[in-house]
């Protein structure tokens, strides 16, 4: 048995590596090597326009994490999209996974409704939010002007064009929430609830001290995941806004790409995409930490 | 023995409860309509723009006047055209080579044991947690350098690698779920491993092979930060393109929400008869 | 007083009828035990009775109020479930004040009353723990302990110790039963276990395919089965059957089988008379078997060849081939030492000879 050994290892090994081949190949030269490049760019004064690349050290970090727009605007605005758009998804998500949970007549159409969000592309519910709102024409101020009330000017300043963008993205995330949610709930065990009824326990009272405690784990999950998607969001605010007006309404994504593609400082913009990176790591750590703990708590 | 007497349960206090429940019946109804509707509304609104000729795009809601004319004139223009077959094309091949390449990386990770895929998943793991905001911007550049950028390979095999580690991982999971004894009565009847595999592994995870397929066609159809940055003038990508017409075609609404709803037209087909595959496929 | 009273309660399911027809008066703190196979009814009847399921027709009452409307916190009753159905994410204590506080108890009654029932059912030093970290045992006290808190009209049993393990359920049976002394309620208890059914009731229920076969208590049931059912499903291990036909003779009627051949006298067995020239089944449990001929008065006997032996320690059971079908005899010497294919010969005593007819499966008394 022994001399037969070393062969049978090979062969399996050989198996194993033909395998992985081409995934490994793939994933070295397209997701390794950009990363190693980003970080490498963002040591040096590497603009697009010049073949320069002089090694500078930390010097673009310290640019970018001293630069005023990207500490009082750019971080601000990620962070509070990000929790008003998780905080709104996973609400409206929430309450369309408890509709769902029932048995009623044209229950499949609903639901086939409430999903379309999920077969649009992210830049066409920008494109058809940005319309809805245009300030000469669109639906939205025509019904404004219906009962009297002003037109609103809605991209060009910054609270209201906030409010477009998110509600692009409540739109197109509170399907997904609602999805996974309803598996949450249709995982629940039955007695519990039954014997809730039989404990008396209003609706409010059964959801609030039984549903939501059995779904804690679920929405934790789902919170984290999806607050690292917002952090990263680009599209939509690129389509409706640009990240303007003036900047106002920029996100560390679209901060990352001024820099790199119409600043033309490459090194700068990888400089923040790698910050960004490493914010987004801890911050979903910590975030992934603390909710966790508030479920250990109830268990 | 407990003192407690038989207390009659208090009427609530919380405005839902004390309505009857004819009442609550109707407050339910009108919800789930106010939702639907505030769903399909975006889209309702956009393919009614499309139909609507150009000058009757000022008020919409009112004005009886359909035509079809909005698409054939965003048709006519060649960018749209060529972005409409790439779009395809690149989602169609990025999706046979997204599968074809993590297939068997999966298929590595549920049957073996050892150092190498313990490496394996590991870096699996780790890349996969690494946000892409990270790569993207560099492939630019590495795209650059190997004379890909803007051409097809240049936005296939980075969607490629976008996939790998999730696909991978996702893979595995349905391997695991099938049962290796099947492929080890194949190998003692004669098969090789390439050939168990093939010919028996392979076949028994069609089903969830289809439902990974038509979700990674949909996402790529709808993807837009790639395509912006890895393609320019040769290689047009519908939803790059229709970002583009926003910020350049001003008010020329009709022909906007035209090619939207060209863009939306596949991805509505594809969700409508795969949604029965996607459901069936990941219920392994 | 808390009477349950059910009248003609029917339960359909579309084309499928699971509860067809059913009447019963549960006495004030009687302990009820519904009792059959599974997809008899049993436990579709409890949660009619509890409310959580409605009657297509028929009416329940609790203490003489009916409740056929009524939803379940309105009934006054409370319910333990066969997987405890414990709110996972609150402390014991919480559980078993969650009832009272929906009530809007006030604070300091409904410690009072949490604790009291803690002490009953030794869970007090769980009070602060969550169900997550009790065994099974102390989460189905806590969840006897969600009943006795609100001292209700009915307590509802559904299978709760089928979840258990035999020596824990052997315990929580004799912990029932030392509850029941200190706790009277008028009770419906639900199970597949026969054992179950004999040892905690004061009446049985055996029901099968939506129908009440029987209501009794154990010692009727056990003694007097009225069909071959009811025979077959109580008594361990089960009662032994033979088909034979039934001829009149001149002294009393003469049963007849492959390997049997057997006299009974026409003054007892008297309700044979109908049956003469037709199929009967004869019923006996093996313990009422004995090793030897009918010599005895009120005796009748079978013979035939020992097939296979089951040595218990304290007795033996033999399987014993008679005709072309098997019967068991328990309570055998285990110190006999019996071959297989030896010929015996057992006798039973007349009394502990059932009848049945083979086509209805209704006793002949």
């Amino acid at each position: 048995m022994a001399g037969f050994r070393p062969f049978a290892f090979d062969e399996k090994k050989r198996f194993m590596l033909a395998l992985i081949a081409p995934a490994v190949l793939v994933l070295v030269f397209f997701q390794i090597l950009p990363i190693l490049t980003g970080a490498n760019a963002s040591f040096r004064d590497w603009h697009l326009n010049d073949p320069n690349k002089t090694w500078i050290g930390l010097t673009n970090y310290a640019y970018v994490v001293r630069d005023r727009e990207f500490l009082s605007v750019v971080l601000p605005n990620t962070f509070g999209f990000m929790a008003a758009s998780v905080a709104s998804s996973l609400a409206a998500g929430l309450m369309i996974a408890l509709l769902l949970n029932r048995q009623f007549p044209g229950r499949w159409l609903v639901q086939t409704i409430i999903l379309l969000p999920l077969m649009v592309a992210r830049v066409i519910a920008a494109i058809m939010i940005r319309w809805m709102f245009n300030d000469q024409f669109g639906i939205v101020n025509v019904i404004l002007e219906a009962f009297g009330i002003a037109p609103v000017a809605w991209l060009t300043q910054k609270w209201t064009a906030f409010f477009a963008i998110l509600l692009t993205d409540v739109w197109l995330w509170t399907p997904w929430f609602a999805l996974l949610l309803l598996a949450g709930l249709q995982s629940l065990p039955p007695e519990p609830f039954e014997a809730a009824k039989i404990d008396a326990a209003s609706a409010w009272r059964t959801f609030r001290y039984i549903t939501l405690p059995m779904l804690r784990p679920v929405i934790v999950v789902c919170v984290v995941i999806r607050a690292i998607d917002a952090f990263r969001t680009f599209d939509i605010v690129w389509t409706i806004s640009g990240g303007g007006p003036a900047r106002a309404t920029e996100v560390f994504s679209i901060y990352a790409y001024v820099e790199a593609f119409q600043f033309l400082n490459f090194g700068r913009g990888s400089a923040a995409a790698v910050l960004g990176a490493i914010i987004i790591v801890v911050f979903a750590m910590a975030l992934y930490r603390l909710l966790n703990r508030w479920v250990e708590v109830s268990k | 023995m407990s003192t407690i007497e038989a207390t009659p349960v208090p009427r609530s206090r919380f405005f839902f409860e004390a309505l009857a429940p004819g009442g609550r019946r109707a407050f339910f109804l009108l919800g789930t309509i106010a939702t639907c509707l505030l769903f399909a509304f975006p889209v309702f609104w956009l393919v009614l723009t499309s139909l609507r000729p150009g000058y009757a795009v000022y008020y919409v809601h009112r004005g009886s006047d359909f035509t079809l004319d909005n698409f054939q004139e965003v048709l006519g223009q060649e960018i749209v055209l060529k972005a409409l077959w790439n779009s395809f094309a690149i989602s169609t091949l990025a999706t046979v080579l997204s599968l074809g390449v993590t297939v068997t990386s999966g298929y590595m990770l549920s049957r073996f044991r050892g150092t190498i895929p313990t490496v394996w998943f590991g870096a699996i793991y780790v890349f996969r947690c690494v946000p892409y905001v990270s790569w993207v911007l560099p492939l630019y550049f590495v795209t650059r350098a190997m004379g890909i950028f803007d051409t097809y390979w240049g936005l296939l095999l980075p969607h490629v690698a976008v996939h790998i580690c999730f696909f991978s991982w996702i893979m595995k999971g349905f391997f695991d779920g099938i049962d290796p004894s099947m492929e080890y009565a194949a190998m003692i009847d004669g098969c090789s491993r390439w050939g168990a595999f093939l010919r028996v592994a392979l076949p028994a995870a069609v089903p969830g092979l289809t439902a990974l397929a038509i979700l990674c066609w949909l996402y790529t159809w709808n993807e837009f930060l790639f395509a912006l940055i890895l393609t320019a003038q040769n290689t047009p990508i519908l939803t790059v393109v229709m970002a583009q017409f926003v910020h350049e075609l001003g008010m020329e609404w009709h022909l906007m929400s035209a090619t939207a709803v060209l863009a939306l037209g596949p991805a509505l087909i594809v969700t409508i008869f795969g949604q029965k595959y996607v459901i069936r496929g990941l219920k392994i | 007083m808390a009477e349950v009273v059910l009248t003609n309660v029917r339960k359909t399911y579309g084309a499928v009828v699971a509860v067809e027809d059913l009447s019963l008066a549960i006495a004030d703190h009687e302990f009820v035990v519904f009792v059959g196979p599974s997809g008899c009814g049993k436990s579709t009847t409890l949660r009619m009775i509890a409310g959580l399921e409605d009657t297509t027709r028929g009416t329940i009452s609790i203490g003489n109020r009916v409740v056929n409307g009524l939803q379940p916190k309105d009934r006054d009753i409370a319910m333990v479930f066969q997987n405890y159905a414990l709110y996972q994410h609150m402390s014991v204590y919480d559980n078993l004040a969650f009832g009272l506080r929906n009530r809007r108890v006030a604070a300091a009654q409904i410690d009072a009353a949490v604790r009291n029932a803690a002490r009953i059912l030794s869970i007090e030093p769980l009070l602060e723990r969550r169900p997550r970290q009790l065994s099974g045992g102390q989460q189905q006290r806590v969840a006897l302990g969600r009943c006795i808190v609100r001292n209700p009209k009915v307590f509802l049993f559904d299978e709760p110790l089928s979840n258990l393990d035999a020596q824990l359920r052997a315990q929580m049976r004799l912990e029932i039963k030392e509850l029941r002394q200190r706790v009277p309620t008028t009770s419906v208890f639900v199970t597949h276990d026969q054992v179950e059914a004999m040892t905690l009731g004061d009446r049985i229920v055996v029901m099968k395919d939506g129908l009440m076969q029987q209501v009794g208590s154990p010692l009727e049931l056990y003694r007097r089965p009225v069909n071959r059912f009811v025979a077959s499903f109580i008594g361990s291990p089960a009662m032994n059957f033979i088909d034979v036909n039934v001829t009149a003779a001149p002294t009393g009627f003469r049963l007849r089988a492959d390997g049997v051949d057997l006299e009974l006298p026409q003054r007892r067995f008297a309700g044979l008379g109908a049956h003469a020239g037709r199929a009967v089944t004869i019923g006996v449990r093996p313990q009422h078997l004995r090793l030897g001929g009918a010599g005895e008065v009120e005796h009748v006997g079978l013979s035939g060849k020992v097939m296979v032996t089951e040595q218990l320690g304290d007795e033996q059971v033999l399987a014993v081939r008679i005709g072309a079908g098997d019967i068991r005899v328990a309570g055998v010497d285990p110190e006999l030492s019996l071959a297989t294919g030896t010929r015996i010969d057992v006798a039973v005593p007349m009394d502990n000879l059932h009848l049945f007819d083979t086509a209805s499966g209704a006793a002949i008394r």
